[in-house]
């Protein structure tokens, strides 16, 4: 890439960019706070589902297989590594995703960003947006959140907004149907 | 979504409308009557398999079809194969193309024309006999194409011609890219506005100017394209699904023995031999059968691909929605300097890819490819690799696999004997084949940006060079593994409506993604830049 001339830091839309912007910065919007509640939940229900399976199977199981009730070593390492990751997982996930999950619409486009290990960051005009949805799940609904998705003409660039407050969700979804129903062509 | 003006009516298909004036009353033409013929053998080839078995399997039983069901086989498929012709009928009005069909479900499909982006015609060796074509229109993103089957040659000829020429202006602004203009002759104005083909359809249809055809000097590179190997291993394993049937067990140990009287090495060096010269066959044979009389050529805004022995097809996709071409150098056909060439369309079904190029000279890839996106620098321009550490993620990545690979043979000489040479040996071997995939991956990432498309480089085996129109581009992705942040690298993914729907620059230096997606789509990432 060609130097741009230097200098010219505002971020006027159209102008010229400047020649050192060479990251994303991070969307302005945190989501809901409720979500690290609602993603710790979801993380325990799991978690007890998975016990639920590996326990009984340790305790009853094994010994049967084995025909010993002395189980081999390396299972109760198994054993103990998979009741001890959801846990983890379950306690550091949410703040940490709720750190990382951002989100922004601008009059012309929309630039999310999701993950907590993997960090994925989304862009797309609005000018080629299709469909706006909002999504809620039963446990969402507890929480009072709900999750938009903006799909455009590519199978590879739906952008998901987790756990939005619901009012929020609804405000935007309002918003950005406005904004895409207004722009012309078929979005491809 | 404007409908073009009534006057351009008179340019409908052979033998349609004597009123050109618009209205819902235009008169539905039916298929050809020549599908009367065909039909019933095509019925009779869809149901020949279980007719069969049902007729000789069954009548050896107790309770089989009697001789005299043979009549009402052959009635039943004559009369089912009439319904397609008394059911389907078809129009086009000023502003739509319509098909209905169906006896008991009707259903009606309708394709407003400025929505109609390609017509591809397709005849096979029967279609071909009686002088038939199966016409497939695509519309705008869906893959859902509206089919005729089939209309005469010459009708389907001229429903294609005023399909693409009744085309209305689309709404999407400055589509065409700028470039060189390579010598149009439709008077479409390259990169300016809405192009109006629509205004050509008083104008009788230009031949066109061919950008490719077959050369037959070109066969030399069909036994390296392994594309066919999937044919062949196919027809391998067809033959050995029989074989439980056929009396090869028998012939099978009598040819061993006579097969045992030659020394080993000649039997391996016959089979060799063999192997080769029928794998030469079938490729050679596929090939020309695949692109017998290939014929690539640009008319009214479109591109146009012909070519076939026995079965014909003639695919049109407007040019318009063509937004990039892949050149692929499979690894043996680099090694003969041969490589294939396909478009990124959106609309046309079968995934947005379509091949224009059979295996050919790199050299004639990338000209055919200059000329489709109309300029010559984004098919040589030399890529910026992405650099010391995204060589280190991709031998990473491949060396994992060494060590899974390497693990096996460790794990399972816990349980059984294995000499202790194994394990080494699968450890070498495994970590020479990984060096060299990741050297080859590494060598092959690249990316560059030019004035209105985006190069990407990419594959393992095979070397890809995608190349995207700006105006293609519908969003960005930047996806960073948690290995990926440390090392300020990212997965940037360019998302369209075009062929695969994503164009994937891997392992790329993140202020490198940055400036490429910032360039190549101005504007769009302004507010959002550090």
């Amino acid at each position: 890439m060609s130097q741009a001339p230097a200098d010219q830091t505002d971020h006027e839309r159209g102008e010229a960019r400047p020649a050192t912007a060479v990251a994303l910065r991070e969307p302005a919007h945190q989501v809901s706070p409720r979500a690290v509640t609602y993603w710790r939940v979801s993380a325990l229900v799991a978690a007890v589902v998975e016990w639920a399976i590996v326990i009984p199977v340790y305790v009853f199981v094994l010994p049967v297989v084995f025909e010993d009730p002395a189980r081999p070593w390396w299972t109760t390492a198994i054993l103990v590594v998979s009741l001890v990751a959801p846990l983890v997982h379950l306690l550091l996930m949410p703040q940490l995703r709720f750190r990382v999950h951002r989100w922004e619409v601008t009059p012309t486009a929309i630039h999310t960003r999701a993950g907590w290990i993997d960090i994925e960051s989304r862009v797309a005009p609005l000018s080629r947006v299709q469909t706006v949805d909002s999504t809620q799940g039963a446990l969402m609904r507890v929480f009072g959140l709900a999750s938009l998705t903006v799909t455009t003409a590519s199978a590879a660039g739906p952008i998901t907004i987790d756990c939005l407050d619901r009012d929020v969700a609804q405000r935007l979804v309002a918003e950005l149907t406005e904004v895409t129903g207004a722009s012309e062509g078929d979005a491809t | 979504m404007s409908e073009p003006s009534a006057p351009e009516a008179d340019l409908a298909p052979g033998a349609t409308e004597a009123t050109p004036e618009a209205g819902p009353e235009v008169e539905w033409h039916r298929l050809s009557p020549r599908n009367l013929l065909i039909n019933p053998v095509k019925v009779v080839g869809q149901f020949a398999v279980p007719a069969v078995i049902a007729l000789v399997g069954v009548s050896q039983g107790d309770r089989g079809l009697p001789w005299w069901a043979a009549p009402f086989v052959v009635v039943g498929a004559l009369a089912l194969g009439a319904v397609p012709w008394l059911t389907t009928f078809y129009r086009t009005t000023p502003t739509q193309f319509q098909v209905r069909s169906g006896l008991l479900n009707k259903t009606m499909k309708t394709a407003p024309l400025d929505r109609v982006r390609s017509v591809d015609l397709e005849a096979s060796l029967l279609h071909r006999v009686v002088g038939l074509s199966k016409v497939q229109v695509g519309t705008g993103v869906d893959d859902d194409r509206i089919t005729l089957d089939s209309v005469s040659t010459e009708q389907a000829a001229t429903l294609r011609q005023f399909l693409l020429a009744r085309r209305a202006p689309t709404t999407v602004p400055s589509d065409q890219p700028t470039g060189q203009p390579i010598g149009q002759p439709t008077g479409q104005p390259a990169g300016d506005g809405p192009v109006g083909t629509g205004e050509l359809s008083g104008v009788p249809p230009e031949p066109g100017r061919v950008l490719a055809e077959i050369d037959w000097a070109w066969l030399r590179f069909a036994p390296f394209s392994l594309a066919r190997l999937v044919v062949l291993a196919a027809a391998v394993g067809a033959l050995s699904q029989f074989g439980d049937q056929l009396p090869i067990a028998d012939t099978a140990q009598s040819a061993w023995g006579w097969v045992h009287q030659f020394a080993l090495y000649l039997v391996v060096l016959g089979l060799l031999v063999g192997g080769l010269v029928s794998w030469v066959m079938v490729a050679v044979t596929g090939y020309v059968v695949q692109w017998w009389n290939m014929r690539l050529t640009r008319e009214a805004g479109s591109l146009h691909l012909t070519a076939g022995l026995f079965t014909t097809r003639s695919i049109t996709v407007e040019e318009q929605r063509v937004r990039g071409v892949e050149m692929k150098e499979p690894v043996l056909l680099r090694l003969v300097g041969g490589a294939e060439l396909s478009t990124l369309a959106t609309g046309v079904g079968s995934g947005g890819v379509t091949a224009i190029l059979p295996p050919c000279p790199v050299g004639v890839a990338r000209d055919v490819g200059a000329d489709v996106l109309e300029t010559a620098t984004p098919m040589g321009v030399p890529l910026v690799a992405h650099g010391p550490a995204a060589r280190r993620r991709t031998w990473i990545r491949h060396l994992w696999g060494v060590l899974v690979v390497t693990a096996i043979p460790l794990v399972a000489s816990i349980w059984v004997d294995l000499p202790w040479w194994l394990p080494v040996l699968v450890g070498v071997v495994s970590l020479a084949l990984a060096g060299l995939g990741a050297e080859a991956a590494y060598r092959h990432l690249g990316h560059a940006a030019t004035p209105d498309h985006v190069v990407v480089g990419s594959g393992e085996l095979t070397r890809v060079r995608t190349v995207l129109e700006h105006d293609g581009i519908i969003g960005w992705v930047v996806h960073q593994t948690f290995f990926q942040r440390r090392l300020s690298l990212a997965t940037l993914t360019a998302t369209t409506a075009a062929g695969a729907e994503r164009v994937v620059a891997r392992d790329i230096p993140l202020p490198a993604a940055i400036r490429l997606a910032d360039a190549s789509t101005p504007g769009v990432l302004t507010a959002f830049l550090a």
